[in-house]
C-alpha cells in the first residue's frame, strides 16, 4: 500500500471518526443556531386533515415501533396526540408489538406527566363514572360539569383527556395485521378490554365509534413495513384514511403511497416531527416545539460533518491515485 | 396425517377466506369475525417456541458452564424475573406493572436505553462509512453521490440558506425520481408476495412444514 | 427517588453500550443479553394479560365461551414442537394461520401494492396550469417506472431500442432512488444518536433545557 499522505489519511483509526461526530451531536446543544424549519405539503397535509376534525371524530394512533426507532418515532406520535387532543378528537391507542405497547406506555407519560409545561391531565375512567352515571357523556357537557364541581386545571396544563371519551388504550395483540382486519367490523370484538382492564363496551368513544369504518383517520408510526398494514388491511378493505409518521430510513419507501393517495400525508424522520411541532406552534397550539425541533440544529451540524467526510475521502481516494490501481487499503481499524 | 392434512388445512383455509372477501354475505361475515377474534389466541401460544428455544440454548450454556455463560444466566434469569414481579409479586416487594416496580424498571430504565443506544451506534458507523467507502468510482456512483448530498443538504434547514430552491430539489427528487424507482421495485415486491401467496395456498411452496416428520 | 435511579441506571446503560465503539467489553455484552431477556419477559408478561386473560381466561371461566378451547389447542400444538416424536402436529396451527392469513391478504395485496400503484403511474402528464416541475417530474416518473421495470425484467436480453435503452434509463433511475435513500438512511442514523444525546445532556446531566 501507498504510504503517502493521502493513504495515511484513509486509514486513520476510525475511532476518530467516531469521535468526531460524537463531538459534532453535542456542541450544537450548547450553540443552538435556531434555523427556521420549513413545513413541507407532505406534513401539511396531515395537519390540516387533522384540523377538520372535531369531538364527533376519532382517530387511532398506533405506536408500532420499538425502543430501537423511539428517537424518531416517538416525537412525531407525540406531537399527533397533542394535536388531537388540543382539539378533543377522541384517540384510540394500539400498538402492533409488545415493546411498542412499552412505547406507547412511555409516550402517553410523556404527554401527560403534570411536571412538565403543556402537559394534558388525565381523567381516569373511574374518576368519572358518577358523571356517566348521570348521563354526561358529551365532551363539553363533561367537561364543565366537571370544572363546576371544583376541579381546576393546573396552571401548566393544556386541557383535560377524560379515559373513555378522549382516548382508549387498546394497546398489543399479536397478528396485529389481522387485528385491523377484525377491526373493520368490530373494534370491541377485538380488545375486549383496554390496557388498564376497564370494560370497552361502554365506553363512550367506543359507543359512537364501533368499527374502523366509523374512525376518521389511522395514523401509524413505525420503524417497520408494519405501517403498510394498515393501507392493506384498513385502507384497501374499506376506505380507512391513513398518515405515516415513519423512520428517515424507509421514508424514500413510501412517498409512492402519498403520489397514489393511499395516504394523506406523511412524516419522515426528526425532520417529519419537527415540521409537526412547527405546525402546531405555528397555529398557537403550543408555545414553543418540542424535542425533535431542538434536535434539528444538531442534524444541520451532523449533515454538513457527514459531507465532509465524503468529499474529503473522495479527495483522498483520487489524489492518493488509488482508483488507477485498485489496491486495497490494508490495516484499518 | 403429517404432511397432506395440513396442505389441505391451508388450501382449504386460504380458498375460503379468498371467496369470503368477494361475498360479503352476514354467514360468511360472521365466519370472518370468529377468524378475527381466534387469531390472536392461536398466535400467543407461539410464543412458547420463542421462550422455551431461548431457555434451552441459554439453560444448556450455564448447565455445562461454557463460556460467558454468566451471560446467558443474566438471560434466563430476566426473562422469568419479569413474569413474575409483574404477575405473582406484590406491589410492596417492587410487582406489578405500574410505575414503580421493577417491572417497568427494568423496561423503562434498562431495555429501552440499552436498543436506543444501539441503534443509535450505526450513526458512528455511517460516518466511517461515508469517509470511506463513499466514492464517485463511476457516472452511476456520481449520480447515487450527488443524489444523496442534495437530499441530505435539503432535509436540514442549512439548506434553507443556501436557497430555497434547494429543498424543493430535494423534495422533487423524491416525489418524482424517487418514485419511479421505488414503485418499480414495489411493483416487483408486491408481485412476488401475490406469487408466494398462491403458491402457499396451492401447496407448491412447502418450505413453511420444515423438517419435523414427514 | 424511582425516577432518578432509573435515570442513573439508563445513563450507565447508554455509556456501556457506547463502550463498544472504544473496544468490545464484558459491559455492552450484559447489555445486550439483558436486552434480549428483558424483551422476553416483557413479551410473556403482556401476551397473559393483553390476550390470554381477556380473550381466552375470562371468556372461557366467566362466560363459558367454551367454543374458544378450539383456537386454544390449536395454539397448544406449537408445543409439540420440543418434541421430536410428535412435532409434526406443530404444523396444525401453523397450517392454520398460514392458510387464512394468505387467503384473507390475497386480494387485499393486490390491490394494496399491485392495482393502486399501476393506476397512480397511469397519469396525465399534463394539465392545463400545472406548473413546468411537475410536468418534468410526472414525464420522469411515468416513463422511469417504465424503465426501472425493465431493468428488473431478465426473460429477455436487455437489447435493442426498448430493452436495451430502457434497461439502461432505469439503472439511472434506480440510482437515484438509492441515492435518496442513503440521503435519508444518514438523516435518520444521526436522529438516533440526538435521541440518545438529548437523553445523557437534558434528563441525566441537565445541562441543557
Amino acid at each position: 500500500m501507498k504510504e503517502n499522505i493521502w493513504g495515511r489519511m484513509l486509514n486513520l483509526d476510525r475511532r476518530w471518526i467516531f469521535l468526531f461526530i460524537g463531538v459534532v451531536c453535542i456542541v450544537p446543544f450548547f450553540v443552538p443556531f435556531g434555523l427556521p424549519v420549513i413545513p413541507t405539503r407532505h406534513v401539511i397535509s396531515i395537519f390540516d386533515y387533522i384540523e377538520e376534525l372535531g369531538p364527533e371524530n376519532a382517530i387511532f394512533v398506533s405506536f408500532d415501533f420499538d425502543p430501537g426507532t423511539d428517537p424518531e418515532n416517538m416525537p412525531m406520535a407525540v406531537a399527533i396526540t397533542r394535536h388531537a387532543f388540543a382539539r378533543h378528537i377522541p384517540v384510540f391507542f394500539t400498538a402492533n408489538g409488545p415493546l411498542a405497547q412499552g412505547m406507547l406506555e412511555s409516550g402517553f407519560a410523556y404527554i401527560t406527566n403534570p411536571l412538565s409545561e403543556g402537559y394534558f391531565h388525565v381523567v381516569s375512567w373511574s374518576e368519572w363514572a358518577s358523571y356517566r352515571e348521570m348521563g354526561i357523556t358529551d365532551r363539553s357537557e363533561l367537561e364543565a360539569a366537571w370544572e363546576a364541581d371544583g376541579h381546576v386545571l393546573p396552571d401548566n396544563a393544556a386541557g383535560w383527556v377524560f379515559e373513555g371519551r378522549d382516548f382508549a388504550k387498546l394497546g398489543y395483540l399479536p397478528y396485529f395485521s389481522l387485528v385491523i382486519l377484525g377491526m373493520t367490523s368490530s373494534i370491541a370484538a377485538q380488545y375486549p378490554e383496554d390496557m388498564n382492564g376497564n370494560p370497552l363496551v361502554e365506553m363512550p368513544m367506543l359507543q359512537e365509534h364501533k368499527n374502523l369504518r366509523e374512525v376518521d383517520l389511522a395514523t401509524t408510526f413505525s420503524g417497520t413495513a408494519a405501517c403498510t398494514w394498515w393501507i392493506t388491511f384498513g385502507r384497501e378493505k374499506i376506505g380507512l384514511p391513513v398518515a405515516f409518521g415513519v423512520t428517515a430510513v424507509s421514508a424514500t419507501d413510501y412517498t409512492i403511497f402519498i403520489q397514489s393517495g393511499q395516504i394523506v400525508g406523511q412524516m419522515g424522520g426528526l425532520r417529519g416531527a419537527a415540521e409537526y411541532e412547527v405546525l402546531l406552534q405555528q397555529r398557537g397550539y403550543f408555545d414553543k416545539p418540542d424535542r425533535a425541533f431542538v434536535g434539528m440544529d444538531v442534524q444541520n451540524a451532523a449533515h454538513l460533518l457527514i459531507l465532509f467526510f465524503i468529499v474529503l475521502g473522495n479527495i483522498a481516494y483520487f489524489a492518493g491515485g488509488f482508483h488507477k490501481k485498485g489496491v486495497l487499503l490494508k490495516g484499518r481499524r | 396425517m403429517k404432511r397432506t392434512v395440513p396442505l389441505m388445512i391451508v388450501l382449504v383455509g386460504g380458498v375460503l377466506m379468498m371467496i369470503q372477501y368477494f361475498i360479503p354475505h352476514r354467514i360468511s361475515q360472521s365466519v370472518f369475525d370468529s377468524y378475527t377474534t381466534w387469531i390472536p389466541i392461536i398466535g400467543a401460544f407461539a410464543l412458547i417456541l420463542g421462550v422455551g428455544s431461548l431457555t434451552r440454548l441459554h439453560g444448556h450454556k450455564v448447565r455445562h458452564r461454557a463460556p460467558n455463560w454468566p451471560y446467558s444466566l443474566a438471560v434466563i434469569l430476566s426473562i422469568y424475573l419479569m413474569p413474575v414481579f409483574a404477575l405473582l409479586l406484590p406491589v410492596s416487594v417492587g410487582g406489578g406493572m405500574n410505575s414503580p416496580s421493577v417491572f417497568d424498571f427494568a423496561f423503562m430504565h434498562i431495555l429501552v436505553p440499552i436498543q436506543s443506544t444501539m441503534f443509535s451506534l450505526l450513526a458512528f458507523y455511517i460516518a466511517s462509512a461515508a469517509f470511506r467507502a463513499f466514492r464517485a468510482k463511476s457516472l452511476l456512483a456520481t449520480v447515487l453521490l450527488l443524489t444523496a448530498v442534495v437530499v441530505m443538504i435539503g432535509q436540514v434547514p442549512i439548506g434553507e440558506l443556501l436557497g430555497s430552491w434547494f429543498p424543493k430539489l430535494g423534495l422533487w427528487i423524491i416525489d418524482f425520481p424517487n418514485n419511479a424507482a421505488k414503485r418499480a421495485i414495489g411493483l416487483g415486491v408486491g408481485f412476488g408476495i401475490l406469487a408466494t401467496q398462491l403458491k402457499i395456498i396451492f401447496g407448491v411452496e412447502r418450505n413453511w412444514l420444515g423438517g419435523v416428520g414427514d | 427517588m424511582y425516577e432518578t435511579i432509573g435515570i442513573w441506571v439508563a445513563a450507565m446503560f447508554t455509556l456501556a453500550i457506547y463502550s463498544f465503539l472504544y473496544k468490545e467489553n464484558p459491559l455492552y455484552r450484559l447489555g445486550e443479553h439483558l436486552a434480549v431477556g428483558i424483551s422476553t419477559g416483557y413479551f410473556i408478561v403482556l401476551t397473559y394479560t393483553q390476550v390470554l386473560k381477556p380473550r381466552l381466561i375470562d371468556p372461557v371461566f366467566q362466560e363459558s365461551q367454551w367454543i374458544l378451547l378450539f383456537p386454544a389447542v390449536l395454539g397448544l400444538l406449537y408445543v409439540t414442537r420440543f418434541f421430536p416424536k410428535i412435532a409434526w402436529l406443530s404444523r396444525y396451527p401453523m397450517a392454520f394461520i398460514m392458510g387464512t392469513s394468505m387467503g384473507v391478504g390475497f386480494p387485499l395485496s393486490m390491490k394494496a401494492s399491485v392495482l393502486r400503484q399501476l393506476e397512480a403511474t397511469i397519469l396525465p402528464l399534463y394539465q392545463p396550469g400545472m406548473p413546468w416541475q411537475d410536468l418534468a417530474g410526472n414525464i420522469v416518473l411515468v416513463f422511469g417506472t417504465l424503465a426501472a421495470l425493465i431493468y428488473f425484467f431478465f426473460s429477455k436480453p436487455h437489447k435493442g431500442l426498448f430493452f436495451g435503452t430502457g434497461s439502461k434509463i432505469g439503472v439511472w433511475v434506480i440510482m437515484i432512488g438509492f441515492g435518496a435513500t442513503f440521503g435519508f438512511t444518514v438523516m435518520g442514523r444521526i436522529s438516533l444518536l440526538i435521541g440518545r444525546v438529548q437523553f445523557l445532556l437534558k434528563d441525566w446531566l441537565g445541562v441543557i433545557h
